[in-house]
This record gives structure tokens, C-alpha cells and sequence, in this order.
């Protein structure tokens, strides 16, 4: 696994972050700060020129940086090889919300404000959606399926989910697989402010996302990026690879009923879903990774959809939302979250929902409130992603023994 | 001093050595693509304050490229004069 979050560009930094409770949300580091009415987000402190030569870091937009960074750390995580014969079998899949966001609306500044007469002849290939996915396949000579799934916040679960069956339907042998996000830009800033879901800034602006809490008043932006090895067990197995964790379940399904609204039932359909691709019973489920976004309406409708498939033992397992210490990376969030729930199994350690502080009755789950729990039993791990547009993705791992 | 130019940028935007780049220097021999080309004359654009048109210029060597930029840049300013 490999990742570039506001918690560290590692996995076990973010994670010890996690634990620890810090918060990666903080006050907008841009000069258009102040232009804005709501001032923070959840920043990745990542210079290109550390990992890039200037040449290379000219054509990759940031989302494309994350992600290109993100694989290469992951790759050699898992001591991956390749050998000639098996490119063909090891493909791409990644999410994003919005691709070369960045290099978008730098384009549009020159254009209509500075009235260039020509733009960079690169745009076209730094904005597509597809940008990052490629530059990955090509730095691992990955040549089969490369794909890029955009879903709003569930496209790089969705991405994880699809690399899961590909490999278990047997079209490929190696994936990588997560998401990546980078838009925290002056025109995407306003965008959401307009539509009303971010949280408002707190006195202490690293509290201000309160996943579950009563006074929550929604998500804070976030950009990074996360990737996973997902490899056929056969092949991990006989190189001797170290296993994180097996991909055992992933539901899809779309709520068909709003464009933001979150719907009960599609949530519910997709964690059934996942646990009957699992072929287990809610039951072995250890610990739930939430889509959390602390907007009044998620976090409700998404207790009210883990109690429909849970039932009574819904209040014995662990809930946290880590959205409340990483913000909300969007097309990147299932990915990274993924990466927290599946590093919760290796610790056996359930990361907090920070600044959880008043509880709301219609949210009254265990929702690991302030304080990481370690010393745990977990086998299997859930994690959640629901989305603006309906489409839901729910993932479901276990510890390989 | 057009040369001096070039080279600079050469330097700035892409990983080469210096050997590599003299007067008859090819694009090829610099080792670029031509994704690499278009990119480095937006450079030279910006660079010259001057816009080169899309087709039929040949500018395959740096020698190509400084003939080039000086009629533009010649050009221009004539236009400059002749508005004033």
C-alpha cells in the first residue's frame, strides 16, 4: 500500500496519526484564502521537486503527482515483480472525483483573465480524468485493463472493488488499485461552499469535522491519494508475498433515488451486497471503517443503514469515521479509507472519531469517540463509501492466516 | 545572445547536458519528442513574447529556432513601430 494523505505520505505515519487522533485539517495555506468564507481544508504537504525531476513535474498535474508517488511506494511495499510474460495480466484501476483539476482552472485564469494566446500545449493530457492511471501503467509496464472510475466520493472504492473482481474472475493477476484526488482550488472551494455540505470553520479549526457528534456540521476538503497491490492469492502465495489482508466482498449499488440525498436502502443493498459476495454473516464483521462525512443527513441515514443489515450486534462493533482527522479526499476516500481499516487489522488498533464530543441519539452507535481502541480481536474489516449521485461501494477484507 | 537564450531554457525545462546542446543540435540529438518539442516552443513563446505559427515553419534545429524567433521578433517589432 502506498499513499499521499494530509496525515503523512506514508502509511505508517498516517496511521500513527490516525491513533493519535491529530488532525491533518487545517487553516488554507493558498492566497485566495481570504476570498473564501470558509477557510480551511485538509492539505498534503508534497513538493514536487522531491520526487519529480522538473521535466517530469511539468506534465503531471498533482493529482497525477499523488498517485504516480503513491503506486511506486506501493509497488515496492509489496516487492513486486514483473517479469515480461506477466505484464499483460497487471493493470490500472483508479478513481477520481475530478482529475487535473488544478491545471483546469490555472487554464481558464490565463484564458479569460490574462487573456493568453495559447495555453500549454500539455493541458489537454495534465486535466484528463485518465492522466494519472497512465503515467502509473506506464512507470510498472502494466499492460492490460487501465481504467479510471469517477463516481464522485465512492470512485476509488468503486476502483478497488472492480480490481478485486477482475482478478478473482481471473482477466488479470495484479492490480493496482486506489484513487486519487487534488482539487483544492479557488473555483472548487466556491463551488462547495455553494452547495452547503462544508463544515463550518470551529474555534479550533483542526475540530471543526465531527463525524456522528450532534453539532456536526459537515466535511472539510481534503486532497491525496492511495494505492493498493491487489494480487491473486495463488500468485502472492507462491513469491512468498506479505499479505495484508484477502478482498473478499465489494457491493455496488446506486440509490436511484436523489443527487445528494443519501438513501437508507441503497446503502443497505450495497452492505448486503458486499457481505453476501463475502459469503459470511454480518456477524464476523470487527470493524467498520464509516463514509462518516458529518453532514446531518449521512451520518444518520448511514446508522440507520448499518442497523437494517446489523441488527442488534450493529452496537458491538466498532464504527469511526477517520474522515473527522484526514477530511474528505473524495475521489480518493475509499481508497484511503480502505488503507486505514485495512492497517486497523495489521494493528489490531480501531483509529477514533476525533471530536465525537456530544452524542446524537439518532447516531448511537459505538463510534470509537475520541480515543483509538487497541488490543483487538479484528478479522474482518468493513469500509463504506456513499456518494453525491447515489452510486454506494462497500468493501470488505480479511486478515489472511 | 538568441542562443544563450535557448540553451538556458533547455537547461531549465528538461534534463540534459550541456554537450548536448550547441547550434546544430537536432531535436532529435537533444533527445526530445515531439510531445517535448510542441511543449518547448510554448516555452520559446513565452520566452520571446512572439507566436510562432502552427505549420509549415521548420524548426528541427536549435539553428532552425533562433532563424525563427529573430524574423519573429524582427516582425513584431516593425508591427509595434508601425502602429505608433
Amino acid at each position: 500500500m502506498g499513499l499521499i494523505s494530509p496525515l503523512g505520505n506514508s502509511c505508517e505515519e498516517f496511521f500513527s496519526n490516525l491513533v493519535a487522533g491529530r488532525s491533518g485539517i487545517k487553516r488554507i495555506s493558498s492566497d485566495f484564502v481570504d476570498r473564501l468564507s470558509i477557510n480551511i481544508a485538509a492539505e498534503a504537504d508534497f513538493a514536487a521537486e522531491a520526487y519529480f525531476s522538473k521535466k517530469t513535474a511539468r506534465t503531471l498535474d498533482r493529482f497525477s503527482q499523488f498517485a504516480v508517488v503513491a503506486a511506486a511506494q506501493a509497488w515496492l511495499d509489496a516487492d513486486m515483480q514483473l517479469p515480461g510474460d506477466e505484464k499483460k495480466r497487471a493493470g490500472v484501476y483508479l478513481g477520481t472525483g475530478m482529475g487535473g483539476a488544478r491545471t483546469l482552472e490555472d487554464s481558464y485564469v490565463q484564458l479569460f483573465k490574462q487573456n493568453v494566446k495559447r495555453l500549454d500545449p500539455l493541458t489537454v493530457v495534465m486535466v484528463m480524468n485518465n492522466a494519472a492511471a497512465s503515467y502509473i501503467s506506464m512507470a510498472h509496464a502494466m499492460k492490460g485493463p487501465c481504467l479510471t472510475f469517477s463516481t464522485a466520493c465512492s470512485s476509488s472504492a468503486v476502483a478497488i472493488g472492480e480490481a478485486f473482481r477482475l482478478i478473482k474472475h481471473g482477466y488479470a493477476d495484479v492490480m493496482l488499485a486506489g484513487g486519487t484526488e487534488s482539487l483544492l482550488t479557488y473555483g472548487i472551494f466556491m463551488s462547495w461552499e455553494s452547495i452547503g455540505t462544508l463544515a463550518l470553520e470551529a474555534e479550533d479549526p483542526s475540530t471543526s469535522c465531527r463525524p456522528f457528534s450532534k453539532d456536526r456540521t459537515g466535511f472539510v476538503l481534503g486532497e491525496g491519494a492511495a494505492i493498493l497491490v491487489l494480487e491473486s492469492l495463488d500468485r502472492a502465495k507462491q513469491r512468498g508475498a506479505r499479505i495484508y489482508g484477502e478482498v473478499v466482498g465489494y457491493g455496488s449499488t446506486a440509490d436511484a433515488d436523489h443527487i445528494t440525498k443519501p438513501s437508507v436502502e441503497g446503502q443497505a443493498n450495497a452492505i448486503a451486497a458486499a457481505l453476501e459476495e463475502a459469503g459470511i454473516s454480518p456477524d464476523e464483521i470487527d470493524y467498520i471503517n464509516a463514509h462518516g462525512t458529518a453532514t446531518v443527513v449521512n451520518d444518520i441515514a448511514e446508522t440507520r443503514a448499518i442497523k437494517e443489515i446489523f441488527g442488534q450486534r450493529a452496537y458491538q462493533i466498532p464504527i469511526s469515521s477517520t474522515k473527522s482527522m484526514h477530511g474528505h479526499l473524495l475521489g480518493a476516500a475509499g481508497a484511503i479509507e480502505l488503507v486505514a481499516a485495512v492497517l486497523a487489522l495489521k494493528h489490531q488498533t480501531a483509529p477514533p472519531t476525533a471530536n465525537l464530543t456530544i452524542p446524537d441519539p439518532e447516531c448511537d452507535l459505538d463510534y470509537v469517540p475520541g480515543k483509538a481502541r487497541t488490543g483487538l480481536n479484528l478479522k474482518t474489516i468493513m469500509s463504506n463509501s456513499f456518494a453525491f449521485g447515489g452510486t454506494n461501494a462497500v468493501l470488505i477484507v480479511k486478515k489472511h492466516e | 545572445m538568441t542562443f544563450e537564450r535557448i540553451k538556458k531554457l533547455f537547461l531549465e525545462n528538461f534534463d540534459l547536458s550541456d554537450e548536448r546542446l550547441y547550434p546544430e543540435a537536432t531535436v532529435e540529438s537533444i533527445g526530445l519528442d515531439s510531445l517535448d518539442k510542441i511543449e518547448f516552443l510554448f516555452v520559446l513563446e513565452k520566452e520571446f513574447d512572439i507566436k510562432i505559427p502552427d505549420r509549415e515553419v521548420k524548426l528541427n534545429s536549435i539553428q532552425d529556432m533562433i532563424s525563427v524567433i529573430e524574423r519573429l521578433v524582427a516582425e513584431q517589432c516593425a508591427k509595434q513601430e508601425q502602429s505608433v
